[in-house]
Order: structure tokens, then sequence, then C-alpha cells
């Protein structure tokens, strides 16, 4: 188990690697020039020339490339082109929010999703089923924004329940952070309840089908036994296995979600740095999103073995 | 346990009366703290050194934490600000400039000319006007603690007016050793001696922006006056929260979270007009002038007459209609140097009277020799006015048999490639739409766009010596009366040339709360002192 940990981890430094040349190259080769965008618009060529020179820009695209890696080889992610901060300085304020608001929306639709699958795999075909499913396609139709859009009119416009928009950190207490998190998370989750709670349905059902179920049955089993002990162990693996390629989804999401509620996190941190051509924080960012999944994804295979004690690695 | 209905029934009871209160409790909090006021700007403050950047937005942070020798009252006069007496030699070559009482930074040391000087020649080097004037100065030195002089080689008229401008980067004073930073690197100190201080403890950089009241700001004792006067400030705490989504800040602004929002799109005025709690304000009046530049290097466009041709084509309000759609905050402007600035202008404009004639369209681009080659217009979709003009013009074009093309791409792509000078099948490009402040138009040694110097100028670098030796007698000019005639005559010339179309101008409003008064309405500026929350 320790080498496999081993071989993975080494796996993930490897794919931020590739990661960061790709992000790097594709940057380079899309149109954009951040000196151009710093000079404003009543610059002259040569005012941006000369600014380019300042930030090295216009040095041969390997040599700003072994710069970078040298950089990254010594743990440092560059500086922010614009405002001269630290990448890593300001990835290290950003990720709070996003962690927040990740963990928040995993445990919320995790809970939600699994008991909604659950629920609509032990009634199938019934109303509640029907309506878990068409609660689930809905998820996925709806995009986050117009979700978003709608809790806030409901809840914070109409209501006045929670704020429109804002973060607050846990060190201002558990209401403010939670009472800033809980319309992004409802809107971030959407699709990831969607998501989980039919893999969740469909694995059920098929777990429910095994004979060892009936034989649970005649045993006389009650029914929360037969779903939560017998049934959805069993459907584990496909449950965990979805939770982790949603990630994927749910780092997507975090972009859109913190620009609808205003949350300065990694992905409003992204959208601007790509707006305004800041080739190093958007490198930083993505280097770090893409080691975020396959630990994430890691941490799923691990947890294959505690599910389903026959995995081994 | 057991919990009886009773315990129950008091217990929904209190949580509703919890849940109830929540909102209540929220926005009386916010409404109560007058002395606080948050605002949605129109972006993220990025870059605090406003001399090293044009962004308003850094300009606006300028205006908050640095102080200038002078500043433009609401007739765009110089007026002095931080200078105190002034005097103007008999020859017109010294200007001489005593700093008023109570200048500080703060950081608690005085403002001293020396720091005047080498925030001058910084200015200089970055500042399109600033650089005109260098080319005028012979010297500028500190002849004590609270004198600064600038000796000319020649009589420069602009001297005052450029100090004073508003348009970016502003001329704004700095301490010593931080102007001495070079011009191309940005300084990385937020100490001024302006009215408000940087809170930068309690910033979060790309969330909120935090000024504080200086309270040892000393101001003048004249009423405000545009950016001239007394700069008073009335609140302890200005808050700038970067709000990104348009629809988000609407709401933040109708529920009481922020106090004012400078840019609010105008297809979600209606519904803050509809809002009893709102209201809303143009403060810059002059507006914005928007333009579609042509590339005088290439065909069609190097031909004079393809660009006469675009008069004949684009009509200004179909463009202005296209993305501001209510007519009260748009309106036709023929005037080379814009409408309602100190230089506008009726001169040679034959051209807006006779509307779009597309016969007559073709027919000049026959003359310019048109052979059916692509004409590339920039696209940057992710900003509504250039994405809709550049729509508009492709359809045009393609009316009188010109394959007119787009290039889609966002801002950042479109400044990129404006940058080429190549044809356009080796990445250059035909035409491209951008605007500018009308104030700014007004000042052809300031903003870029109105030289016609050629590949050392502006993108499309159109050329016309005669008109750049006018640009230099405007600029030396000692009086308004003859720089108005000369920019008559400059008129004239640039819509023979047509190195650009103008598309209309319009003006932007902000939307604040009603309980918020006392915004001073300048342009390209949004100033806090004056401002008040009842």
């Amino acid at each position: 188990m320790g080498v496999y940990i081993a071989r993975r981890l080494a796996a993930t430094l490897l794919v931020m690697a590739l990661v960061g040349v790709f992000i790097f190259l594709l940057l380079h080769i899309a149109p954009g020039d951040p000196a151009a965008v710093i000079a404003g618009d009543n610059a002259t060529p040569q005012q941006i020339a000369d600014i380019r020179h300042q930030l090295g820009l216009d040095l041969p695209v390997p040599v700003q490339f072994g710069r970078w890696v040298w950089q990254l080889l010594h743990g440092d992610f560059g500086i922010s082109i614009f405002s001269q901060a630290p990448v890593l300085t300001l990835i290290e304020e950003r990720l709070p929010a996003t962690i927040s608001l990740t963990l928040l929306t995993m445990c919320f639709a995790g809970v939600l999703a699994v008991g909604a699958g659950v629920l609509a795999a032990w009634r199938a075909g019934g109303l509640l089923d029907r309506g878990l499913m068409a609660f689930s396609a809905l998820g996925f139709s709806v995009p986050v924004f117009v979700v978003g859009y709608l809790l806030i009119y409901i809840f914070a416009m109409q209501l006045g329940w929670l704020p429109v928009q804002g973060y607050a950190p846990l060190s201002a207490g558990i209401w403010p952070w939670l009472s800033h998190l809980l319309l992004p998370a409802l809107a971030l989750g959407m699709a990831y309840v969607a998501l989980i709670a039919r893999i969740t349905r469909a694995s059920m059902l098929e777990v429910l089908a095994e004979d060892y179920m009936r034989t649970a049955r005649a045993k006389g089993a009650s029914a929360s036994s037969m779903l939560l002990h017998h049934a959805l162990r069993n459907a584990g693996v496909p449950i965990v296995t979805v939770i982790g390629i949603g990630v994927a989804l749910l780092i997507s999401g975090v972009v859109i979600t913190e620009t609808v509620f205003n949350i300065p996190g990694l992905g409003r941190l992204t959208v601007d740095a790509i707006t305004n051509r800041d080739y190093p924080i958007i490198q930083g960012v993505i280097v770090v999103f893409s080691g975020a999944y396959v630990l994430v994804n890691l941490a799923v295979d691990l947890v294959y073995t505690v599910i389903d004690p026959r995995i081994r690695y | 346990m057991t919990i009886s209905r009773r315990a129950a029934l008091q217990g929904g009871l209190a949580a509703g009366a919890l849940a109830g209160g929540l909102p209540l409790a929220r926005r009386a909090a916010a409404a109560s703290d007058t002395s606080t006021l948050r605002a949605v700007m129109q972006g993220d403050l990025r870059v605090f050194d406003p001399i090293w950047t044009t962004a308003n937005i850094t300009a606006y942070y300028g205006v908050m934490v640095y102080d200038t020798l002078f500043a433009t009252d609401e007739q765009f006069r110089p007026q002095p600000q931080m200078v105190g007496k002034q005097d103007l030699s008999d020859d017109k070559r010294t200007y001489t400039f005593e700093l008023r009482d109570g200048l500080g930074w703060q950081d608690g040391t005085p403002v001293t000319a020396a720091d005047c000087v080498a925030s001058l020649h910084r200015w200089m080097a970055r500042n399109g006007g600033g650089q005109v004037m260098q080319q005028f100065v012979r010297d500028i030195s500190a002849k004590d603690d609270k004198t600064l002089v600038i000796a000319l080689k020649e009589p420069f008229g602009l001297v005052t007016d450029l100090l004073a401008s508003q348009i970016t980067p502003l001329c704004f004073m700095m301490r010593k050793k931080d102007a001495e930073t070079d011009p191309f690197q940005q300084v990385s100190s937020r100490i001024g001696s302006g009215p408000f201080v940087f809170n930068e403890k309690d910033t979060r950089p790309g969330s909120r922006y935090v000024f504080n009241k200086w309270t040892k700001y000393v101001p003048r004792q004249e009423p405000p006056n545009g950016l001239a006067g007394g700069k008073v400030v009335h609140l302890d705490q200005v808050i700038w929260d970067n709000i990104a989504d348009e629809q988000t800040a609407t709401a933040a602004l109708q529920s009481g979270e922020i106090d004012f929002y400078e840019l609010p799109p105008i297809d979600l005025l209606p519904q803050l007009q509809g809002d009893p709690n709102i209201k809303i304000d143009v403060l810059n009046k002059t507006g914005n002038v928007g333009i579609a530049r042509l590339n005088c290097l290439h065909p069609p466009f190097a031909s004079v007459d393809a660009r006469r041709a675009m008069l004949y084509l684009l009509n200004q309000a179909d463009f202005l209609k296209a993305t501001f759609g209510n007519p009260k905050y748009y309106r036709t402007c023929p005037s080379y140097f814009g409408c309602g600035t100190p230089m506008q202008t009726d001169a040679n404009t034959d051209w807006f009277k006779h509307g779009v004639d597309l016969d007559k369209a073709k027919q000049l681009f026959q003359q310019a020799g048109y052979n059916g080659e692509p004409v590339l217009v920039l696209d940057a979709t992710n900003i509504a006015f250039m994405n809709n003009s550049a729509q508009l013009i492709a359809g045009q074009l393609q009316k009188i048999g010109v394959k007119a093309q787009l290039a889609t791409s966002d801002w950042g792509g479109v400044v990129t490639r404006r940058a080429v000078m190549a044809p356009d099948d080796k990445g250059g490009w035909d035409v491209f739409i951008t605007w500018g402040s009308a104030y700014a138009f007004s000042n052809p040694i300031a903003l870029n766009a109105l030289a016609l110097n050629g590949k050392q100028g502006w993108y499309g670098w159109p050329s016309d010596p005669d008109y750049e030796k006018l640009r230099m007698q405007w600029a030396t000019a000692t009086d308004d009366a003859t720089r108005n005639a000369i920019a008559q005559k400059m008129a004239v010339i640039g819509w023979n040339d047509v190195p650009e179309v103008i598309l209309g101008q319009w003006v932007s409003p902000s939307a604040m709360r009603k309980n918020v008064n006392g915004f001073i309405g300048v342009p390209e500026i949004i100033p806090f002192w004056n401002v008040t929350k009842t």
C-alpha cells in the first residue's frame, strides 16, 4: 500500500508538471499581451514594447519557460504581472474560500445525493423515485449561474435571510462563514447532487436485485438495515468513484459560483488573471487545481479499500 | 427524553423569530453605519501605481491617496490644489510654484518641493502630454523646501493645464524616494498626501480595498469645484467591493449591502429605477466617445477614398441604439474633439449631415481600387459596445460588396492584434473599435489617438505632417481662443484624412442608495470627498 501511495504521489507531480507545460505553451500560443493590458488603451506600441521589455515578455518563449520551471523547482510560483504580489501568496489568500465552498458543497451534496439515490432505488418506479429523478435532471440542465441568481433573488432579496454576496472567513464566526456560503454551495451543488444521486440509484438498483439481498429480506432484515448496511456498502465503489470524478465538475463550477456570489477564491483569481493575461497566476492556479484533482482521485482509490476489503494495491 | 407539543411550538416560534430577525438585523447593521460607504467600482484595483498605468481604476485610487499640484474645475480650467502661490515670469518661460501650508505625507513627513520635482520627472516620462511638455522644459528644480521652479526653453501654454489634467496618468505627487522609481517599474509604497489613506491591513486584494479618512489632511478653503477646491472628507471609511458580476452587484445595491454602484449595466437600470431606495445619476456628464479606428498602412484603408467611404456607410445612431438603447444616455456627435468639451467644433462635418449613402460608399471603395480582398474587423466579444459595433460595421461593409470578416477574441486579444503592423494575412487587421472619455478627446496632445504621426504613433498609424504642425501649435498656444481656432483647422484635416470614424457619444449613469449624497461629477474620476451618508 505504501509503495502504491508513493507511486501515485510521484505520478501526481508528473501530472502537475505536464499540466504546467501544457498551460504555459497554451498561454503563449493564445492571443493576448499583458503589457498591452497594463499600458492601457491610450498607450503607443513603443510604450507597450517598453513594458514588455521590463517584464521580460520579449524574451524567447523557451527562455521564459526555462525561467518559470527553474522558479517552480525552487518552490517559487513567480510574481503577478499586475499586482507584483507573489503568486503563492495570492493562492494562499484565496485557498481558504475555495476550500470552504468546495468542502461544504461536497458534504451537503454527498449526504443529500446518496440519501436521495437510496430512497429512489428503494421506491423505484414510484412517485418519490420519479420526483427525485426529475429533480436530478433539472440539476443537470439548469446552469449554475441561473440557480445562483434564483437563490439570491429568493433568499437574499425577497426573504432577506442570507447575504447576496461576499465571504467571511471561519475566524469571523461559524454563522457569518456559513451564511455567506450556503447559497453558493446550494447553487454549486445542484449538478453534483444530480450526478451522484443518479449513480447511487442505478448502483443500488443493481445491488438490490442480487440474491443475497433476497436472502437478507428472507432472514427478516429491516428495510434500513438492508438498504444501508447490505446494499449501500456493496454499491459504494461506483458512488465513491463518481464523487471523485465530480470534483472536476466542482472545480469548473467554482469559477462561475465564485464570480456570481463574489467569493474571493481561486476561481475568481483565475477568471481575473485570464482577462488580464496574468500568466504567472494562471499557470500557478491551474497547477494547483490539477494537483488537487489528482490527489482527490488518489483518496478515492484509497477509500475503495475501506469499502471493499477485496481491493488491494 | 420527551418533547411536549408546547415546547416544540415554543422552539418553532423562537426559530421563526430568529430566522425572521436575521434579515432585519443584517439590513439594520448595514444601514446604521453612516461613516462607512461601500462602493462597487468599474473594475478590480490591480495596480497601485497611478503613474505606471493609465487604468482609470488606478487613477481613482490615485485621487484618494495622492494629491496634485493643480486640478481642473467644472469648466476644465486649471486651479491650484497643492500649490498656494504661483508666478509666471514676464517672458513666460519660468513658472514658480509655492506649496501651500499643511501638506504632509501619510508617514508623517512634510511634502517638499524636492518630492514634487522627482514626481514631475516621473510623470513626464509616462504621460502623453507630459512627454510633449518635456520637450519644452529646460529644468525643474527646488528653490527651497516649499518652492519649485519649472524653467522652459520657450513658452509653453499648457503647463498648468497638463499638471491639472484628468487624463490618465494624472500628475500625482509622491515622496521623492518613491518618485525616483524607474517610470517603467511600479512603486511599492502606498504613501501619499491625499485625503484618504490606504488601509492595507483590512484590504483583501481582488475582493475589497479599504480607504480611511486621512485625518491630518488639510483641505483648501474653497468649496469643491470639479476636482479643484477643498477636498473635505465626511466619511471615516470607503470600501471598494470588487463584485465582478453585474447582476450580483445590482442585487447587493438593492439589498443595502453596498451604497454605490459606479457602472450598472444599461439593461439593469429599469430594475434599479423601480426601487424606491435607489437613485440614478450621471456623474461624468461629458461621457465617452466611441470610435472605429482604420488601419492606414494597408489596402483598402491605406487609400483615403476607402476611409472616406466609411463616413457614408456608418450611422452613429445605429451603433448607439444597439448598445445603449435609451436615447437619454447617448447622443450623436460629429465633432472631431468630442461634444460638450472645450474644443468642440463643427468644422468640416458635412459628412455627418449627408447621412448614410451606400452608393457613394461603394463608389469611393471602387475609387480606392478595392479588389475584393478581405477586410478584417477586430471584434472584442466580451465588451458589448465593441461586439455590437464590429458586427454592424461588418454588416454595412458587406452591403456594398466588401468582404468584411470578423476576427473574434476578447479585448485582451484585440489589444495584442491591433499592435501588429503587418497585413491581414500575416496577423494584421483593418478596423478595430474602442472608446475614450470625451474629455480626453478634447486634448490632442494627451490623447494619442488624436495624433497623425505615422508609425511612431497610435494604432492605425495615420500620417499628416500639416496636422502635426498644427498639433504642436496647439500645444504652444497660450490662450483658449487660439487653441480653439487651431482645433478647427485640425478638425478640417482630420475629417479629410479620416483616421477613424466616430461612432457616437454616451454617458454612463451611476446608481446609489438614496441616503448617499454629494458625489462630484467630473470626467475620468470618481472622487469620494464631499460625499455623505445619512
